[in-house]
């Protein structure tokens, strides 16, 4: 991220300097000595990107902002995206069955909802709707920002619950960094890093291997709940000033990753073994060139090509005969160029526009030609400071795109400060997500006992018309001339929320969301074969909303202890399900009397996968003196309910937890229970070089083999590392 | 005296017996109650193929069922009016146009079995009728087939059919009499959570039938 890049013209840094002291009400607090120690305050005073797009501190942004600094990914000893994501508040971590793959679910967004990037840049690989966090080693992770509420005003297309922006180290000085950490079903991660900044010139690299054997919760059936793979990370970063007013940042990632499958399955009505092998692989090049014309002018240009690839293959374990195959490209090609003008103190104007290419291949697809989508969009932010207490961001972006309808997403915050204590901010917007390939051009069929076909929206017309000239049609339960082109999915949302120094050093964070979601895009049942096998495709059917609170605390227990705590309420509902429950025509039908009620508004719970509470209790120990660390991290999941999910976990069907024929989830349906995991850390560092730590997560061995397959039991660890810098 | 006495006291009695009778028709009708018709097998078949799960053995006839009888119609009666619904798998026939020689008719509604008092005028229909989609005979019955398009709904992790609570199907029968009923179960004795292990093509329903020329079913 080039972006008010480090080395500045003297008048710049001058006025950027004044522009920040205007912006943060927490800059106050950096002069007072006294009060910067404090966790909460440090983390004020960082500065963010993905908000804006420029360099603004959090305390100052009108919209919610959190930050994970590096400190607090290693001092709870995290490997992978997922081990740092899943401990914050709102944020959960979701199995994607089928899919595996884990996701981030924000604001009660499943993860397609969230945008996730490095340095800014969009990572690939939704192979079935959500990324797999696990892809993303942390030891070069500077810091991640999520930026909760829509952002399609900057970004486009996904942002709706939020972004996550994954901000990469860059050379700083000459360092290096060597860790290994071995744990718990023979996890090993080696991982280095290195730096120097020669005169013009900074490189950065880093490397990752890591190995896990996973882990079998149902040890009764063949094969692991989580495969073995062994996965490699290589990332770099070169920056070169050619002077003043011009630098360059080269970026590019490369990962590998192989996993050795085995697994159990249903063939002819036969269980049989398979083994075989996935392996996935992505590597990015992205350079950015900032130049600064003036001291109110700077202009970046910024280029990303990504690519990801992804192969499955399955043999029968008796004859080596091939069972199964997938495989799955894309590549995702961006420039973009964009400018920000700082008229004055009070008005800083963002202008920007780019170009996406996306390119899809696939066997899902029933053929292996390629897909491709373009969009052209052009974005504004103008930033606006009337008073001294009180800041206005507006902003909006317009994407255009030859499948679905132009999306324009405005958005606009504004905070303001009432007194030293007291902060308000408010931000509304609008988010898209554009149908994806999946929904345009698969063409699947399953063709298994029970089976079923799956076709986009682009190739459902063509596909039916030549089932029906074979007579395989028995009838059609939808017209399929009325599929239609899929529209993007559209959210309109509101966050307003409240900074309050309660008590000296007692800081509250609240923020009320809620996010109305439209054009929801959902299979759609269209025919049913003469061998009695329906046939789905996608429509804009569901309506959705999902509002609640998110509040955190943060208090500084003693001089170099931290405690914080944070809840999240949430209520998730389809809004068709719950005004038909508010007219009373919704029932429930007791499964032991066969007895059928009428559903009460209060008995319909929502959403599956969504818990109405959620939160999390941590401390954290920083000894900066002695070098000692500690952690003890609580965090807690409330009930919630899981919808039909068409898979097995080792062959072990996952029971739905509608069990009273209504087809949603209410009050009297099963659910999984509420959980808490326990995770504690400690480590020590000697001589600001050699640190050693120790750490347990989910200490009491929680797990529910079948309904959270990706909760491992306990998991013990233990890591040295090396550092040095000149 | 005595005669008109006697005349009188006849003339009472038959007033009487004309009230009281007057009474129970309009005032007091025979109370319809509510029957429970178990386990009606709808082509159950012999047993299953193990390769596709799908039922083997199958005589593809319909289980033809009498709300008036609140027996079952044997298919030597099939060409006649005796019969109101057919029942093969989770496809349920009214006896009229494609399906029968009556005029049965019926539709699909919501609400609560024992509150749904009285049954509309209109809304019913015959089978089929208008003419289906070219080449998918049963695609319009008056019942309608599929998961969540009439009565039940496909639960595809147990791979069950499960009646889809608040359906009521409402039968117009060809004598014109009116019946509710709810369907309650697919699988032979109904069990509470049935699995794909369980004998299918079993249909459990509750069932009001009024005999009489009224569409309150109280």
């Amino acid at each position: 991220m080039l972006i008010f890049a480090p080395v500045k013209i003297v008048t710049s840094s001058i006025s950027c300097l004044v522009l920040l002291t205007m912006l943060s009400m927490v800059c106050f607090a950096q002069k007072n000595p006294g009060e910067s120690d404090t966790l909460a305050t440090r983390q004020l005073d960082a500065l963010i990107v993905t908000a804006t797009r420029n360099e603004r501190t959090l305390g100052a942004l009108p919209m919610p902002v959190s930050l994970i600094s590096k400190n607090q990914i290693r001092t709870i000893g995290s490997l992978r995206l997922n081990d740092i994501l899943t401990e914050q508040t709102g944020l959960v971590v979701v199995p994607q069955v089928n899919a595996q793959g884990n996701g981030i679910q924000i604001q009660g967004f499943n993860p397609d909802y969230t945008l996730i990037l490095i340095d800014g840049e969009p990572i690939i690989g939704r192979y079935t709707g959500s990324l797999e966090l696990s892809r993303i080693a942390v030891g070069n992770i500077k810091q991640i920002e999520i930026v909760k509420g829509p952002s399609s005003s900057l970004y486009g297309s996904d942002a709706l619950a939020g972004v996550i922006n994954i901000i990469t180290d860059r050379p700083q000085g000459t360092r290096g960094n060597a860790a290994i950490r071995y744990g718990t079903n023979n996890t090993l991660d080696i991982n280095g890093d290195i730096g120097f900044i020669k005169k013009k010139l900074g490189v950065y690299v880093y490397a990752n291997r890591y190995h896990t054997d996973g882990y079998d919760l149902s040890p009764q059936n063949f094969g692991n709940t989580v495969s073995p793979f062994t996965n490699y990370t290589l990332n770099s970063k070169i920056t070169y000033k050619f002077n003043s007013v011009t630098d360059i940042s080269v970026a590019g990632r490369f990962f590998n990753e192989d996993q050795v499958f085995r697994f159990e399955v249903e063939s002819n009505g036969n269980r049989t073994r398979t083994s075989g092998n996935g392996n996935t692989r992505d590597w990015n090049f992205n350079p950015v060139l900032t130049h600064r014309f003036s001291d109110k002018l700077k202009a970046i240009a910024r280029f990303y090509s990504t690519q990801y690839k992804t192969e499955t293959y399955l043999n029968l374990e008796t004859d080596g005969s091939r069972y199964y195959e997938d495989d799955f490209r894309q590549s995702f090609t961006r420039p973009e160029l964009n400018a920000e003008y700082y008229f004055n103190e009070k008005n800083i104007l963002t202008l920007g526009g780019g170009y996406i290419n996306e390119e899809v291949q696939t066997t899902r697809y029933g053929d292996e030609e390629k897909r491709s989508q373009e969009t052209s969009y052009v974005f504004f932010q103008h930033e606006w400071l009337p008073l001294e207490k009180l800041s206005i961001i507006a902003g909006g972006r317009y994407d255009y795109n030859t499948i679905y309808a132009g999306q324009f997403s405005p958005k606009l915050s504004s905070r303001y400060e009432l007194n030293k204590k007291v902060t308000f901010k408010v931000s509304g917007g609008v988010g898209f997500k554009a149908p994806d390939f999946r929904q345009l051009y698969f063409n699947f069929n399953n063709s298994a006992a029970g089976g079923y076909s799956v076709l986009g929206t682009e190739v459902a017309m063509d596909r039916l018309a030549e089932l029906d000239v074979a007579g395989q049609i028995q009838a059609y339960l939808f017209d399929p001339a009325q599929l239609g082109n899929l529209q993007a999915e559209r959210s309109v949302s509101i966050n307003a929320g409240a900074t309050v120094e309660i008590l000296p050093l007692l800081k509250m964070d609240l923020n009320i969301f809620h996010n109305s979601i439209n054009n929801l895009i959902e299979t759609q049942a269209v025919a049913i074969t003469t061998t009695g096998q329906s046939i789905y495709s996608y429509r804009n059917i569901l309506r959705a909303y999902t509002q609640g609170l998110e509040s955190n605390f943060t208090y500084p227990l003693a001089r170099y202890l931290n405690l914080s705590l944070g809840y999240q309420l949430l209520y998730a509902k389809d809004k068709d399900v719950a005004e038909a429950v508010k007219s009373g025509d919704v029932y429930w039908r007791d499964p032991n009397t066969l007895v059928t009620k009428r559903l009460k508004p209060s008995e319909y719970f929502g959403l599956y996968n969504r818990s109405r509470h959620m939160g999390n209790f941590k401390l954290f120990y920083d000894h900066k003196p002695s070098g000692w660390e500690g952690s003890l991290r609580v965090i807690y999941r409330g009930q919630y309910g899981i919808g039909e999910i068409r898979g097995n976990i080792q062959g072990e069907v996952i029971p739905p937890s509608d069990t009273n024929s209504n087809s949603i989830l209410d009050v009297y349906d099963d659910f999984v229970p509420g959980y808490a995991l326990v995770n504690l850390s400690i480590a020590k560092t000697i001589k600001h070089s050699l640190r050693f730590q120790l750490g347990v997560d989910n200490l009491f061995d929680y797990k529910e083999p079948v309904l959270i397959p990706n909760l491992p039991g306990r998991l013990y660890y233990a890591a040295l590392s090396y550092s040095f810098s000149k | 005296m005595n005669l008109i006495k006697s005349i009188l006291s006849v003339v009472l009695f038959v007033g009487f017996t004309i009230a009281f009778t007057g009474c129970d028709e309009e005032i007091d009708p025979l109370p319809v109650v509510a029957t429970t018709f178990t386990n009606l097998a709808a082509d159950p078949g012999t047993g299953f193929n193990p390769a596709n799960g799908q039922p083997t053995g199958l005589t593809r006839k319909f289980t033809l069922f009498s709300f008036k009888t609140g027996e079952i119609i044997l298919n030597t009666d099939s060409a006649t009016n005796k019969w109101d619904l057919g029942f093969n798998g989770t496809s349920i026939i009214v006896n009229s146009a494609t399906s029968g020689p009556g005029s049965s008719q019926a539709q699909v509604v919501s609400g609560i079995f024992d509150e749904y008092a009285t049954a509309p005028e209109s809304g019913y229909k015959s089978d089929n009728d208008p003419a289906p989609i070219a080449g998918a005979p049963n695609a319009n019955l008056a019942i309608p087939t599929g998961s969540g398009q009439g009565w039940y709904t496909y639960d595809g992790v147990n791979m069950v059919n499960k009646p889809t609570a608040g359906k009521i199907i409402l039968v117009k029968t060809s004598e014109g009499r009116y019946a509710k009923m709810e369907i309650l179960s697919y699988y032979k004795d109904a069990p509470s959570n049935p699995t794909f292990n369980n004998e299918a093509r079993y249909y459990t329903f509750r069932y009001v039938y009024q005999p009489n020329e009224t569409s309150t079913f109280n």
